[in-house]
């Protein structure tokens, strides 16, 4: 069976709403996007929704070692295991809870998909004033074989709060999994909030996950996109300030290798004046993987003196690999700055000369360049176990012994 | 230690070395002279491994090895250092951590353990100290903004960290003013003994005022043609290359 048939025959098994009945009618109608359509122009689903999934199983009972063994060693952790939300930390100002529906008008398929059946996933409510020095980790585990599931996440900041997240996505056998995740936050004024997304699973594992933010004045919003593993992943960030003095920040590093894809689409909604956006996306690509950049920048016409810079940089490691950029900017505003740039390039034969000269072995010196190339980004990262896993993974991709943290 | 023979090496179809004949023994300083184009850099980076360039005759023996035969990190593991007209800027790679690789991969190749972090940032410390290297310089990026000065002495800080048996300073006196002059000099002078040599490239004599060569070489047209005592630079410096490239085309 294909993902739609088993989207069918369990939807048919369930009772949702009629507002969700009507969701689910349009989407079968319509079926999944196709390269046909502009948002999915360079990656195409065709594979992905051809295979046969599981949906709504749960696989055997989660150990503790499972956990520890792709934790990042934070105390505080939330832990869902096969859909099933196991367990939640204990912290003064903040409400952990299971999943609990929130509208989410949108014209997208994986979220009409997403908004239909997910019956999955977390609220977290930090209360007004709330600062958090502890890093909560979110961790989603996949234990059965070739399932798909869906996680529908809320998080809601209180004015003044802080708090900063890593989350991570883990499939525990090699067997095909797919995850359509949608995670919506709503950032109240001057609050300051950082996003980490570890997307390094297992090697037949897909992801679509899309991430609403919304923004009242004052407030920062940082989302860092670390994709190192994963057959497929489709990141859609989208910003929107709807207040004054909004900061958004993204940082993207991916590296592949084999026949791994990586896509990420990315909008900065700018609706209000006096805002920034800073976006760095650095893509490395071997083997035969393939890259997609699509950052679109929306400034309205009240949305004066805003500050938006975007950049992706590219290396291209290899005779098969490729990417496909497209930075989209469009300003109704007359009082801005906006600026974009776009790099698709190899390693530097220069450089690379002088590290071998120093005695640093032709993949050393490659890894150790690519890192350079990687690292604007990554030292972006506030939370040092982030970084010094970025550095971890990105030296066990490039197949070197190398220690990049001095 | 280094035996270069009738070495004949260019870039494409264009040859840049005729026939380059030299020896160099532990504990000696060679100075290789000679105008604009005459081939002094291609033969440091023929000797350094630069691929760019291609050897299409004669041979070069260091230590009873052929160089010719190893990549670039061979040549740097068997103790030949370069250091760099050019030094190239490495955004996102700080000193220490650049100095880090190369001594772990330097000591891997050549079958040592590993120093321990600490250890290693105190020898970088007291190197530091040797060419007057201010402090915070270990985590700037690998020459990145440095001035052309800083560049240069990087490069020696480098030779210091490495403890090179052959050092080839390529042009390190250009870009310098006079104090940096001297006190990469003075750091050049500290570092040698009778167990490692060094080939001191340059346009001018004045470095030779600091680094005293034992030979000096002039180089024309891809070939040594006049070698002599330190004297001969001097000659060089109050009469120009002209005498001698007259003298070499008369033969």
């Amino acid at each position: 069976m294909s993902l739609i048939e088993n989207l069918k025959s369990y939807s048919e098994g369930i009772n949702v709403s009629s507002d969700k009945k009507k969701l689910l009618t349009s989407f079968f109608e319509k079926g999944f996007p196709t390269i046909q359509d502009e948002e999915w122009k360079y990656t195409s689903l065709k594979k992905l929704i051809s295979e046969d999934y599981s949906i709504g199983k749960n696989g055997s009972i989660l150990s503790d070692l499972d956990i520890s063994n792709h934790s990042l060693g934070f105390e505080n952790k939330i832990v869902f295991s096969d859909g099933k939300l196991i367990s939640t930390p204990k912290i003064k100002g903040i409400t952990f809870s299971d999943f609990s529906d929130f509208e989410c008008s949108t014209a997208d398929t994986f979220l009409q998909l997403n908004s239909a059946l997910a019956n999955n996933g977390f609220t977290i409510k930090v209360d007004s004033n709330t600062i958090v020095d502890e890093v909560i980790e979110i961790l989603f585990f996949t234990n059965t074989e070739n399932s798909f599931n869906q996680y529908r996440n809320q998080i809601i900041i209180g004015d003044n709060a802080e708090i900063k997240f890593v989350e991570k996505i883990q499939n525990l056998s090699n067997s095909t999994s797919f995850v359509n995740h949608f995670t919506q936050i709503d950032c109240g004024k001057n609050t300051n909030v950082e996003y980490n997304k570890i997307q390094n699973n297992t090697e037949n594992s897909k992801l679509i996950d899309t991430m609403n933010i919304f923004q009242k004045e004052d407030s920062t919003c940082n989302i860092n996109t670390l994709i190192f593993g994963g057959s497929f992943t489709r990141n859609n960030l989208n910003f929107e300030q709807n207040g004054s003095n909004c900061e958004s920040n993204m940082n993207g590093v991916s590296i592949l290798d084999k026949n791994q894809l990586a896509d990420n689409h990315t909008f900065v909604d700018h609706k209000q004046p006096h805002c920034t956006s800073n976006e760095m996306y650095k893509g490395v690509y071997l083997g035969n993987s393939k890259g997609v950049f699509n950052g679109k920048i929306m400034v309205r016409q009240d949305a004066q003196k805003i500050d938006a810079f975007q950049s992706n940089n590219n290396l291209l490691l290899s005779e098969n690999s490729t990417i496909d950029s497209k930075p989209q900017l469009e300003i109704y505003a007359d009082d801005v700055k906006c600026s974009h740039g776009c790099t698709i390039g190899q390693l530097d034969e220069d450089a690379l000369f002088y590290m071998r000269s120093r005695g640093i072995g032709i993949t050393e010196a490659k890894a150790v360049l690519t890192y350079a190339f990687a690292s604007e980004a990554i030292e972006n990262i506030s939370i040092l176990e982030v970084k010094l896993l970025a550095q971890k993974l990105l030296a066990k991709k490039l197949n070197v012994d190398l220690d990049f943290s001095v | 230690m280094l035996k270069i023979k009738d070495l004949k090496a260019g870039i494409e179809d264009n040859q840049i070395l005729n026939e380059i004949n030299l020896e160099v023994n532990a504990g000696e300083v060679h100075a290789i002279m000679g105008p604009n184009g005459s081939g002094k850099s291609t033969l440091a980076a023929v000797i350094a491994g630069k691929d760019e360039y291609e050897v299409v005759g004669g041979s070069i023996d260091f230590e009873g090895e052929d160089l010719l035969e190893l990549s670039p990190e061979e040549r740097a593991h068997k103790g030949v250092f370069l250091s760099f007209q050019y030094p190239v800027e490495i955004p996102g790679i700080s000193v220490s951590n650049f100095i880090k690789t190369s001594i772990t991969e330097l000591r891997k190749a050549t079958g040592m353990k590993p120093i321990p972090t600490k250890d290693l940032l105190k020898m970088m410390r007291d190197k530091m100290k040797l060419l007057n290297i201010k402090n915070g310089y270990l985590s700037r990026n690998m020459n990145e903004g440095f001035s052309g000065g800083e560049k240069k002495r990087n490069e020696i800080f480098q030779m210091a960290m490495l403890d090179p048996k052959l050092s080839i300073l390529d042009e390190t006196d250009s870009g310098l003013d006079i104090d940096a002059l001297r006190i990469v000099a003075n750091g050049v002078n500290k570092l040698k003994s009778k167990n490692n040599a060094t080939i001191v490239i340059t346009h001018y004599q004045r470095l030779l005022d600091y680094i005293i060569p034992d030979f000096v070489h002039v180089l024309y047209d891809g070939k040594i043609i006049k070698s002599g005592g330190k004297e001969l630079a001097h000659e060089l410096d109050e009469r120009g290359y002209d005498w001698i490239t007259k003298e070499a085309n008369k033969k």
